[in-house]
């Protein structure tokens, strides 16, 4: 469910709450999808169980995601039907990062980038990889 | 919060005039699981040991479940599990004659997790111990410290001979004992990428003191590796506290800092009018800068 790299200098718990928050904000994972619990998502990764119950009280706290008495964690009704864009940018945040630095260590400009990064946008819009997400 | 199950102040320990351990100040709570690096000789042994009170501390203090290590009652000890570096297993005995004399140590021992243990590990009971490898002696001394639950788990370099799948059940098993939050694990080891898997709390020694303990992701989230890059020459020394290591070359200098934060990026960006690349890092390189 979750690409979760331990040796990555992100630490685990933000690793896996930004890709909590993504998917909830893109859809992959609809309102009421059943998270993991803590145990066998720690040990599904080897990871300290803390660092799951610190993300998803986090999340909880954020209101990407809800706890039921006794039951699994689940995803939330988002407040909107969708957040601003805006605010969706900024879960890329991290990735772009990523793409700015590699960039610049290839001493490319803004211009190639850019140009580059439309021609993978176009490419991807002209097959019918969208998912889409189940009613449920 | 509950009460922490460990609490060291200002440990010590000498032989003669020589430290091997001096100044340690620590706790560990429930739920924990601490992992302890440092370079051969820096102190993670005679620090386990002062905490199972196999030896008595020169200076300082430690407390485990409330107890003065070194004048721990039954009771208490029968709460701890350890797993040391070399094993004490008997050679003429099998695992099971083995697993039976510990067991009889303790009321609590919990023979359908022993025997579940044995089956996934592949720890055959009938075997003499003589005869098995490192990794199967390895195997059965962690079993031995798992089976009365202790709810305090101390391993002393427990994987050094396991092979990768023996490793990763076994860093299962730990992540079993620590997840209904009330028991705690202290391990150490030079298998940095375990330690980056399972600890939340992170102890480096370093030249027989404590040289950085705390929260395993704020150590990952405040030392960094800066790539600068300015227009015109830059100082000699960074404007900011913390510098652990400076390469300066004209205009660019990467530079690995402690303490990192958004703050400090602002104040170095504009001070040096430069762009700044922030690259954080993974534990081993944490590790190794920090002996560098």
């Amino acid at each position: 469910m979750f690409i979760l790299k331990p040796h990555s200098g992100v630490p685990i718990y933000r690793q896996l709450s930004e890709q909590i928050r993504r998917m909830a904000a893109s859809g992959q994972l609809p309102p009421g999808t059943e998270l993991p619990s803590i145990r066998a998502l720690a040990l599904e990764h080897a990871i300290n169980p803390m660092t799951v119950s610190k993300v998803y009280s986090l999340l909880e706290t954020e209101g990407v995601l809800e706890r039921h008495r006794g039951m699994p964690m689940t995803v939330a009704k988002p407040a909107r039907t969708q957040s601003p864009p805006a605010k969706r940018v900024a879960h890329l945040e991290p990735q772009i990062e990523q793409l700015v630095l590699a960039a610049r260590q290839l001493e490319l400009g803004e211009d190639e980038v850019v140009e580059a990064l439309r021609n993978a946008w176009e490419v991807k819009d002209e097959r019918p990889v969208h998912r889409r997400t189940r009613a449920r | 919060m509950n009460d922490p199950y460990i609490v060291a102040r200002e440990l010590g320990k000498s032989f003669s005039s020589k430290a091997v351990l001096s100044g340690a100040s620590f706790e560990v709570g429930p739920g924990e699981i601490v992992g302890v690096l440092g370079k051969n000789g820096a102190g993670k042994t005679t620090l386990l040991e002062l905490v199972l009170g196999f030896t008595p501390a020169t200076a300082g203090s430690v407390r485990i479940f409330g107890y003065d290590s070194y004048r721990l009652p039954g009771a208490a000890k029968a709460r701890i599990g350890f797993v040391p570096q070399q094993d004490e297993l008997v050679n003429q005995l099998t695992a099971a004659d083995q697993i039976g004399v510990i067991a009889s140590f303790y009321p609590r021992w919990d023979d359908a997790l022993v025997a579940r243990l044995c089956d996934e590990w592949e720890v055959d009971s009938r075997q003499r111990i003589k005869n098995m490898s490192v990794g199967q002696r390895q195997k059965l001394s962690i079993l031995l410290a798992l089976g009365h639950r202790p709810d305090v788990l101390i391993l002393d370099e427990p994987v050094a001979s396991l092979d990768p799948i023996a490793r990763r059940q076994f860093l299962e098993q730990i992540v079993e004992v620590a997840a209904d939050g009330r028991r705690s694990v202290v391990f150490s080891s030079h298998i940095v990428s375990d330690v980056e898997r399972l600890a939340n709390k992170i102890w480096i020694l370093k030249d027989q003191r404590m040289y950085w303990q705390g929260d395993f992701d704020s150590l990952k989230e405040s030392i960094v590796r800066l790539h600068v890059r300015a227009t015109r020459m830059l100082p000699e020394s960074l404007p900011v506290p913390n510098v652990l290591k400076l390469k300066r070359n004209g205009i660019s200098a990467t530079a690995i800092v402690k303490d990192w934060g958004p703050d400090v990026e602002k104040r170095l960006s504009i001070e040096l009018e430069a762009e700044i690349e922030v690259e954080h890092l993974a534990l081993e390189d944490i590790f190794l800068e920090l002996h560098r």
